[in-house]
C-alpha cells in the first residue's frame, strides 16, 4: 500500500507541472496576449492616462460680454452702420456684401487671448453660430466669414455679426462634472447601504436554515438544510453584475433599483453562508445551561444564541457593506445607475477628464470606507 | 424527593448509556455519582432535568412525573432544578449580570425578558446572589474576563436565581485546581446544609467524595454497581467501579 | 479564551470627574444649542458629543444634498436633523451622565433609508409588474440551449417554369440524394402542381419549399412520407412566388426543394453551445494567465511593501509608503473599470481583460504577500544565520519555507476570485463568457443566457471546491 501511494505521489509530482504548463499554453492561446499591440498603443494609452489624471474638479466662472455689428446683405438693403472709433469694437471689410462673398471681420482692443464665439444674428432673431476663435496677444481679431443666403435682410432688418467673449473672472466654482460625480456617488453609497441592509435581513433566517448544528436533527430539517445550502452556493457563483443585467431587463435599464436588487441577492447569499458558519461554531454549553433553568425556546435563542453570534454578524455585515460599495461602482456599467453608469457613459464618449473625476471619487470613497470598516471591525472582535 | 425507576437510555447510534437504573434520593441529601467517563453520569443528570429524553423508565420528583412532562409543565419542573456544568456554560460575551439573570428566565414574562427587560427586584436578587458568592464586584464584567473559579461561582449564582429544590452538578470541579475545587464544593455544601437544597453531583476524586458526600452511587457502563455511604468505598469497590487498569492511578487517591 | 471584546464592555463611564466638579448646566445647554455635541463634550462626554455632532452634521449634509439632487425647494427630511438637535439639548439638560446615543443613530438611519430608497428608485412592485415577461424569461433561462440532436439530411429538388412560356419547355430533372419529379413542366399563378418524390426515410415528415429564382423561399409546407419512403402532394402556386420578380409575366425557372431531417441518434453542440464553450475556455484561460502573471509581478511588490523589511532607512520608508499607496489606489479601482479603459486602448477581446485582471491581481496579491512577509517568524532567520549561512542561504532556508505555503494559498484563492471576475469582464468587451452573455442579453436570447448561466455556475462551483480543497491541504 505504501509503495502504491508513493508511486501515486511521484506521478502527481510529475503530472502537476506538466498539467500547469499545458494549461498555461492553452491560456496563452485563447487569450492571445499581444505585447506588440500594447507597446504600439502606448502613445494612445499615455494620452488617455494624462487626461484621466487631470480630473475636472473646478471651473472658473466665465464672464460673457458680446459685441455686434450690422452687415447689410445685399449692399444697400439697409444703411451701413456707423463705425465706432474707440473701446472694444468690430469692423468689417467690405462693410457690406452679397451672399457668397467673403468678409473679413476685425476686432480691436478686445480682451487678450480670450475665447470668442462668432455667430450671425439673423434678421428673424435666430442665431447661426459660425465658429470659435481666439483673440491675439494685442486683443485683436481677424476672421474671414462667408455670407450665407439666409443672412439676407428682410422687412428692413439686417443680419448682424455678433461675437461673444468669455473671460474667466477668476472665481473658482465646482464644475458640473464634480457635481454630477458627487450626486452619482451618493446614489452609489445609498445603493450599497440599502442592499446590505436588505441582504442582511434576508440572510439571517437563511443562515439558521443553513446551519448544520441546528438543522440536521430531523428529516425535514436535513432536507431544508441541503436545499438552502445548495441555493446559497448556486447564487454565490454569480457576480452581482450578472444578476443586475437580468433585473435591469425586468425593471428597466438605467434604474439603480435593478442594481440594488442584484446586490441584495448576492449579499444575502454570501452573508447567509458566512452567518451560517458563525452559527455552526457556537458553543452548545450556554444553550444547555439556559434550557436547564426552565427557559422557553425564544428565551434560549435570545440569551444563549444571540449574544454569541451578534459580534460576528455585525462584523461580517460591515465588511460586506464595504464590498458592496466597490461593486456598486461598477454595477452601473450594465444599466444599474450610480457612478458606474456615469463613468461608462463618459468613457464611451471619450470624455476622459470627466471619467478621471469619477475615478478619483471612487478611489477616495472606497479607500475611506475600507479604512472605516476595518477600524469598526477591529473595535468589535 | 426524587425517584428514578428502571431508567434506560439508548442513543440513536445504538450506544447504551444507562441500563435499567433505579434509585431514590431523600430530601437534603448530598448524593455523589462516581464512575469512569462514559459510564453514564452525565446522561443520568441530564435525564433528570430532561435535557436528554430517556428511552425507558420513569423519574418522579415529589410525585410529579418528569418523564411525561411537556412544554410549560416541563419548564416549570426545570426551573426547580438547578444545574452546574463542568465547563460552566456561561454566555461568554454577555455580562456577569445577564448570565446570572438568565437563571430567572423560567419565572419571568417571556415577552418582556426576550426584549431584555428585567424587573429591578430581579437585578437586586442577582446582586445578592453574587454577593453571597463573593464576586459582587464583577457584576459588569464580561463573563470571559473572569477566571475559571469565578466563572463557576457565576454558574452557581445563576442556579441560585432559580431558587431550586434540587441542584444537579455535572463534574463541577473537573476543570479547576484542587484549592478552587474545595471552595466550589463548600458553596454547594453550604446550600445543601443551610438552604436544604438536595444536591446530586458527579465527582472523580475520592478525597472530595469522602469529604462532601452523604451517599454515593457508582456507575459502570450505565449499570449501578455500588450504592452506599462514602465510608463504604474501599480499594476493592473503587477497583470495581473504575476497572483494573485504574487501580494504580487511583490507589494514591485512596490512601 | 479571555479576549477583550470592547463593544460589549459596559462603558466604565468617563463621568467620574463630573461628580467632583459639576459644570454649570445652563452653559452646557447653550453650547449644545449652538453646536450639537459641544455641551456633551463640555460635560466631559467627549465620545457621545462626537457621535451626536457627526450624526447631526452628516444628516444635515444628506438633507441638503437630497434637496439639491431632487431640486425641491424644501425637504420634509429636515425634521431629522431638527429632532437630533432637540434630542441633543434634551440629553444635555436631563441626562448629563448617559452615554447612549441610540436615538440619534436611529433617527439617522431613518433618514438614510428614506433618502436612499428614494434616490435608488426603490420600487418593489416594479419587479412584479411584468410578470408575464419575467415568466417567459425564466422559462427560457431554465431551458438552456446547449446541444441539439445530431441529424442526417436528405434533400433534392426539381425545377419548374412559372409562369408558362409559349416556347417549348425544358424537361424537368431532379438533383440531390432523392428523386423529385414535378408532373407539370410549368405552372401559372393559381395552378395546382403535383409533386412526387422517392427515396425518403419512411413515415417521417418532409419539408417542401418553393424557392424563387433569386434564392429565398417563397412558400413552404410539410408532408409525410409513406411506408416505402415515397411522397406525393398537390400544391397550388400562390401569387407570392412572383412578389420579388421585376415583371411577374416573364417566365422564370423556380425550384421546388424537398428536404427531410432524420435524427441519427446522438447529439452535437448547438451553435450557442459552441459559443458558450469558447467563452468559458476564454474565461478560464484569462483568469489563469492573469493570476500567474499578476502573482509574478506581485512578489517584488510584496517585498517592497513589507514594513519590517523596508522601514529601516529613510529611503526605504519612502519607498514603502509610495508602493503601499500605489497598491491601495489600484486595488480600489475594480478590474472592470480598468478593462473598459484597456478595451479602448488595445481593442476588443480577451487581451484587455487579461491586462485589467493582471493589474488588479498584482495590487491585491502584492498587499496580501506583504502581510505574509510582515508576519514571518524571526527565530529561524536568527538560527540559520547563527550557523554561519550567507544572505542567500538565509533567504533560501529561513524565509522561503515560511512564505511559500501562504503565497501559494493566497494565489489559488486569487485564482478563484479571478475566475469569477473573468465571467463579467466581457461585459465591457474584455473577452470570456461575459462577452457572449452581454450580447445575448441585449438580443434577449434567454435560452442562450440560460446556457451561459448554467456554464458559469458549473465552472465557478468546481473552482470554488477545488481551490478550497487545495488550500486546505496547503495550510
Amino acid at each position: 500500500m505504501k509503495r502504491i501511494s508513493k508511486i501515486l505521489q511521484l506521478i502527481g509530482k510529475i503530472l502537476l507541472p506538466i498539467g500547469l504548463i499545458a494549461f498555461l499554453i492553452f491560456s496563452i492561446r485563447v487569450t492571445q496576449p499581444d505585447l506588440g499591440k500594447l507597446i504600439s498603443s502606448a502613445p494612445k494609452a499615455g494620452d488617455i492616462l494624462s487626461q484621466l489624471l487631470n480630473p475636472q474638479l473646478t471651473t472658473r466662472k466665465a464672464e460673457k460680454t458680446s459685441l455686434s455689428l450690422t452687415i447689410p446683405v445685399p449692399c444697400g438693403s439697409v444703411p451701413n452702420p456707423e463705425p465706432a472709433t474707440s473701446g472694444p469694437r468690430l469692423s468689417v471689410d467690405p462693410v457690406c456684401g452679397n451672399p457668397g462673398d467673403t468678409l473679413t471681420l476685425y476686432g480691436y482692443d478686445l480682451p487678450k487671448n480670450a475665447n470668442v464665439s462668432l455667430r450671425w444674428i439673423l434678421p428673424t432673431g435666430g442665431l447661426l453660430s459660425i465658429r470659435n476663435a481666439k483673440t491675439d496677444a494685442n486683443g485683436g481679431l481677424n476672421e474671414k466669414i462667408e455670407i450665407r443666403p439666409i443672412t439676407a435682410a428682410a422687412d428692413g432688418k439686417a443680419a448682424q455679426i455678433s461675437i461673444e467673449i468669455s473671460l474667466p473672472s477668476g472665481k473658482l466654482v465646482a464644475s458640473q462634472t464634480l457635481k454630477d460625480v458627487v450626486d452619482t456617488m451618493f446614489v452609489t453609497i445609498f445603493m450599497a447601504l440599502i442592499a446590505t441592509t436588505l441582504g442582511t435581513i434576508i440572510a439571517i433566517p437563511l443562515s439558521f436554515m443553513a446551519a448544520s448544528n441546528l438543522m440536521r436533527k430531523g428529516k425535514v430539517g436535513t432536507i431544508v438544510y441541503y436545499i438552502v445550502r445548495s441555493l446559497l452556493s448556486l447564487i454565490r457563483s454569480y457576480e452581482a453584475l450578472v444578476l443586475a443585467t437580468i433585473f435591469a431587463m425586468i425593471v428597466g435599464f438605467g434604474s439603480p433599483f435593478a442594481g440594488v436588487i442584484a446586490l441584495t441577492i448576492t449579499t444575502a447569499a454570501s452573508l447567509g453562508k458566512m452567518f451560517s458558519e458563525s452559527v455552526e461554531s457556537i458553543d452548545e454549553g450556554p444553550i444547555e445551561a439556559v434550557t436547564a433553568t426552565g427557559a422557553n425556546r425564544l428565551q434560549v435563542i435570545m440569551y444563549a444564541v444571540v449574544p454569541q453570534i451578534t459580534p460576528d454578524f455585525l462584523s461580517f455585515t460591515i465588511y460586506h457593506w464595504d464590498i458592496n460599495v466597490r461593486i456598486s461602482t461598477v454595477i452601473g456599467f450594465v444599466g444599474g445607475g450610480g457612478i458606474g453608469y456615469f463613468l461608462s457613459l463618459r468613457i464611451n464618449t471619450l470624455q476622459y477628464n470627466a471619467a478621471g473625476t469619477a475615478l478619483l471619487a471612487i478611489i477616495l470613497v472606497v479607500w475611506a470606507l475600507d479604512f472605516l470598516s476595518s477600524e469598526v471591525r477591529k473595535q468589535m472582535i | 424527593m426524587l425517584k428514578v425507576e428502571h431508567l434506560t437510555k439508548v442513543y440513536p447510534g445504538g450506544t447504551v448509556a444507562l441500563k435499567d437504573l433505579s434509585f431514590e434520593v431523600e430530601d437534603g441529601e448530598f448524593l455523589v455519582v462516581i464512575g469512569l467517563s462514559g459510564s453514564g453520569k452525565s446522561t443520568l443528570l441530564r435525564c433528570i432535568n430532561r435535557l436528554i429524553d430517556p428511552t425507558e423508565g420513569k423519574i418522579t420528583m415529589d410525585g410529579a412525573d418528569i418523564t411525561a412532562a411537556k412544554g410549560a409543565e416541563l419548564r416549570h419542573i426545570r426551573r426547580q432544578i438547578g444545574m452546574i456544568f463542568q465547563h460552566f456554560n456561561l454566555v461568554k460575551r454577555s455580562s456577569v449580570m445577564t448570565n446570572v439573570l438568565n437563571g430567572r428566565l423560567g419565572y419571568l414574562n417571556p415577552w418582556l425578558s426576550t426584549m431584555g427587560i428585567f424587573p429591578a427586584e430581579e437585578k437586586k436578587r442577582a446582586q445578592q446572589a453574587l454577593a453571597r458568592l463573593g464576586i459582587e464586584d464583577k457584576v459588569h464584567s464580561r463573563a470571559d474576563e473572569l477566571s475559571g473559579g469565578q466563572q463557576q461561582r457565576v454558574g452557581i449564582a445563576r442556579t441560585l436565581m432559580q431558587e431550586p429544590k434540587l441542584i444537579l452538578a455535572d463534574e463541577p470541579v473537573a476543570s479547576l485546581d484542587p484549592v478552587l475545587a474545595h471552595s466550589i464544593l463548600q458553596y454547594l455544601e453550604q446550600l445543601n446544609k443551610d438552604d436544604k437544597v438536595t444536591v446530586i453531583c458527579s465527582l472523580h476524586y475520592l478525597d472530595l467524595i469522602q469529604r462532601y458526600a452523604t451517599r454515593v452511587i457508582g456507575l459502570k457502563d450505565g449499570v449501578k454497581v455500588f450504592e452506599g455511604l462514602p465510608s463504604e468505598i474501599n480499594r476493592v469497590k473503587f477497583k470495581e467501579i473504575y476497572g483494573e487498569e485504574a487501580q494504580d492511578i487511583r490507589a494514591t487517591a485512596l490512601e | 479564551m479571555a479576549k477583550k471584546h470592547k463593544i460589549f464592555v459596559q462603558p466604565l463611564s468617563n463621568n467620574h470627574m463630573t461628580k467632583t466638579k459639576t459644570a454649570p448646566k445652563w452653559l452646557a445647554i447653550l453650547l449644545s444649542a449652538f453646536l450639537p455635541g459641544l455641551g456633551q463634550a463640555f460635560q466631559r462626554r467627549i465620545r457621545t458629543g462626537l457621535y451626536i455632532f457627526l450624526a447631526f452634521a452628516t444628516s444635515l449634509a444628506v438633507v441638503f444634498w437630497d434637496r439639491g439632487y431632487t431640486g425641491a425647494e424644501s425637504s420634509s427630511w429636515m425634521i431629522i436633523p431638527a429632532l437630533i438637535w432637540l434630542w441633543n439639548i434634551f440629553n444635555v439638560a436631563f441626562f448629563p451622565k448617559a452615554s447612549s446615543a441610540l436615538i440619534p443613530v436611529f433617527l439617522w438611519l431613518i433618514l438614510a433609508y428614506g433618502v436612499g430608497a428614494k434616490v435608488t428608485e426603490f420600487n418593489l412592485p416594479a419587479l412584479f409588474q411584468n410578470v408575464g415577461r419575467s415568466q417567459t424569461m425564466i422559462r427560457e433561462i431554465l431551458h438552456p440551449d446547449f446541444v441539439q440532436p445530431l441529424t442526417e439530411k436528405r434533400t433534392g429538388f426539381s425545377e419548374i417554369e412559372s409562369p408558362c412560356s409559349s416556347a417549348l419547355k425544358a424537361p424537368n430533372h431532379s438533383t440531390g440524394d432523392v428523386t423529385v419529379t414535378i408532373l407539370q413542366p410549368c405552372a401559372n399563378n393559381g395552378d395546382i402542381i403535383t409533386i412526387e418524390g422517392s427515396g425518403f426515410w419512411p413515415n417521417e415528415s418532409v419539408t417542401v419549399a418553393w424557392h424563387i429564382p433569386i434564392g429565398p423561399q417563397a412558400m413552404s409546407t410539410t408532408v409525410m412520407s409513406d411506408a416505402q419512403g415515397n411522397v406525393k402532394l398537390d400544391w397550388q402556386v400562390l401569387p407570392i412566388v412572383y412578389s420579388n420578380a421585376p415583371d411577374p409575366s416573364i417566365p422564370q425557372i423556380h425550384r421546388v426543394v424537398l428536404t427531410q431531417e432524420h435524427p441519427s441518434g446522438g447529439i452535437e453542440l448547438s451553435s450557442v453551445g459552441g459559443y458558450v464553450l469558447q467563452g468559458i475556455s476564454e474565461t478560464l484561460g484569462l483568469a489563469f494567465l492573469s493570476t500567474i502573471v499578476g502573482a509574478l509581478f506581485a512578489i517584488p511588490f510584496g517585498f517592497l511593501a513589507a514594513r519590517n523589511l523596508m522601514t529601516g532607512s529613510p529611503i526605504g520608508t519612502l519607498f514603502y509608503f509610495i508602493i503601499r499607496t500605489i497598491l491601495n489606489i489600484t486595488r480600489s479601482i475594480e478590474a472592470l473599470i480598468m478593462a473598459i479603459i484597456f478595451v479602448i486602448i488595445v481593442g476588443l477581446g480577451p487581451f484587455p481583460g487579461m491586462i485589467a485582471l493582471t493589474i488588479h491581481t498584482t495590487a491585491a496579491l502584492g498587499k496580501l504577500y506583504s502581510e505574509v512577509i510582515e508576519g514571518i517568524d524571526a527565530g529561524p532567520i536568527e538560527a540559520i544565520r547563527a550557523t554561519g549561512a550567507n544572505w542567500l542561504q538565509v533567504v533560501r532556508f529561513a524565509v522561503i519555507p515560511q512564505i511559500v505555503p501562504s503565497f501559494t494559498a493566497l494565489t489559488i484563492y486569487r485564482w478563484d476570485i479571478n475566475v469569477r471576475s473573468s465571467t463579467i469582464i466581457g461585459f465591457v468587451g474584455g473577452g470570456g463568457i461575459g462577452f457572449f452573455l452581454w450580447q445575448w442579453i441585449i438580443l434577449q436570447d434567454f435560452r442562450a443566457v440560460g446556457s451561459s448561466f448554467f456554464a458559469i455556475a458549473v465552472v465557478v462551483i468546481i473552482m470554488d471546491f477545488l481551490s478550497a480543497q487545495i488550500r486546505e491541504r496547503l495550510v
